[in-house]
């Protein structure tokens, strides 16, 4: 009778201490898409990708973010860390971040880019794999936000490994891609950790306007190599409009975002002729992107539409292996099935230029046209 | 050795000039007093959708919102505000 009795007052008081919410919170989402793409004489289902994201809230100030990526490609499943990371709230100004975590270069690596908030199927050039600048590194970041007055800014500060210098003396590393930046590599190839930032101001009372001006600046050659030395500067520029514009009853959203990259002059051995060369190597790309949704239109098929249109360019430097000049255009017509969920049909085609790169696949190269269900969770 | 210094004395020179500038920082009277629902339709459209309130319950959207207050340097004030309007609105 004692046992039962104390199993009963066990029990009540789990039960009545599940009932008291606690201090930890925990919150699994992510987001999810996938496809049919046309390319060419090729039409494939593809699988996209699964995208969970767990979230821990600790306290009040305290919290950690994981995301891992999902894929399935080419008959194998791949899972990735996109990023894992503490937040300390240090105080109404400053949040400071460790571990892995999207950089704040610029904004679509580390805000635009999911699957629910990309407003076309694709990356533009130039921000994907293999691209100019940046998305995610591992390191130490100090941010937050500021009120001023009727405006506001933000600010970022960060220490990471930063990227390395493909110095063409790895034969298992592409010798060809020489001169080229190599970024999230989980290790660093020397002592010297890059140092970056980004500070953006939002001039309008409303926050409909953000721009932002971020840097990248570091050692990015072996330890004791011949290019020791070549450093490297990342910029970027962003741009990011949001608002109701009445006469075109209508959301109207614009963001743009310019990556530049230049790594100090070094020369490179070529493989195939046995010669050296050198190139001055900088490179860059941009795109703009404008999406315009109705509202209060009459009915609400109307109102879940979203039309898109985007420009982008990508240059790659002159005299490199790896040399290439590409723009594209991509138009969007987008079905909201509610906030967070996307049917995209998109239509890309692009100028690769005079020297057609290798690899970029896909996002770089040919027409194509996309069918894209996106969800976030 | 001696850039290490420079660099050093850099962070040293705007560590001391950002806290200056922080403690002069201040929201203007109108922006300190608008309400959630209206910050919640200014600041959660500038990256996705603006999230339906009824989508999470009261602790999920503490996390939420503490996510968001990070990932989008949203002040401190702004989060509470829309947090306690989606809980209310939820
Ligand atoms: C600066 C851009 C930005 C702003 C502003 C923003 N969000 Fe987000 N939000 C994101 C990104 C990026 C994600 C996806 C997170 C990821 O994939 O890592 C996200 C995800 C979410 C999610 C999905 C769950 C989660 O936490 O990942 C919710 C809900 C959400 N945001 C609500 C809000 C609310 C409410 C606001 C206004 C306070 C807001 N967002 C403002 C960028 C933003």
């Amino acid at each position: 009778m004692r046992k039962v009795l104390l199993i009963l007052v066990l029990c009540t008081a789990m039960l009545s201490a599940q009932e008291k919410p606690g201090e930890s919170r925990f919150l699994l989402r992510g987001y999810a898409h996938s496809g049919v793409e046309v390319r060419g004489d090729e039409t494939t289902f593809v699988g996209g990708s699964f995208n969970p994201i767990f979230l821990w809230r600790q306290s009040d100030k305290l919290l950690f973010e994981a995301e891992l990526e999902v894929e399935y490609e080419n008959g194998e499943t791949l899972i990735g860390l996109e990023y894992a990371n503490m937040s300390y709230i240090i105080n109404d100004y400053a949040t400071l971040r460790l571990g892995k975590f999207l950089l704040p270069f610029g904004t679509f690596a580390a805000k635009l880019h999911p699957a629910w908030i990309n407003r076309l199927s694709s990356k533009p050039l130039g921000f994907g794999h293999d691209g100019v600048g940046p998305a995610r590194d591992l390191g130490v970041e100090l941010r937050g936000g500021i009120p001023l007055g009727e405006a506001k800014m933000t600010y970022s500060v960060y220490m990471i490994n930063g990227p390395a210098l493909n110095d063409g003396t790895n034969p298992n590393v592409e010798p060809e891609e020489a001169g080229m930046l190599l970024y999230d590599l989980g290790e660093d190839n020397n002592n010297n950790k890059a140092i970056g930032g980004r500070v953006s101001f939002l001039p309008l009372s409303n926050s409909s306007m953000e721009i932002g001006f971020s840097g990248l600046y570091g050692k990015v050659g072996n330890v004791e190599s011949k290019y020791e030395d070549v450093a490297a500067l990342l910029y970027a520029v962003d741009f990011s409009y949001v608002s109701k514009v009445s006469f075109l009853s209508g959301v109207v959203d614009i963001k743009a975002q310019l990556n530049g990259v230049q790594v100090d002059d070094a020369s490179y051995f070529n493989v195939e002729d046995s010669s050296n060369y050198s190139f001055s190597n900088k490179s860059s790309a941009y795109y703009v992107q404008m999406s315009y949704r109705p509202v209060n239109m009459s009915t609400d098929f109307l109102n879940s539409l979203e039309f898109v249109g985007r420009y982008s360019e990508l240059s790659f430097p002159e005299g490199a292996l790896w040399t290439s000049d590409q723009t594209q255009y991509a138009f969007g017509l987008n079905y909201w099935v509610d906030w967070r969920t996307v049917v995209k049909l998109s239509y890309q085609f692009a100028d690769t230029g005079a020297h057609e790169s290798e690899g970029e696949e896909g996002e770089a190269s040919n027409d194509a046209i996309f069918l894209h269900w996106a969800f976030g969770f | 050795m001696k850039v290490k210094h420079v660099k050093l004395f850099l962070v040293s020179v705007s560590l001391f000039f950002g806290a200056l500038f922080l403690a002069s920082c201040t929201p203007s009277q109108a922006q300190a007093s608008k309400p959630g629902a209206l910050l919640w339709g200014e600041n959660c459209v500038r990256c996705h959708n603006a999230p339906s309130p009824s989508a999470f319950s009261d602790s999920q959207w503490e996390v939420v919102g503490k996510h968001m207050r990070i990932r989008a340097s949203l002040t401190a004030d702004e989060v509470d505000k829309i947090v306690e309007f989606l809980k209310m609105a939820n």
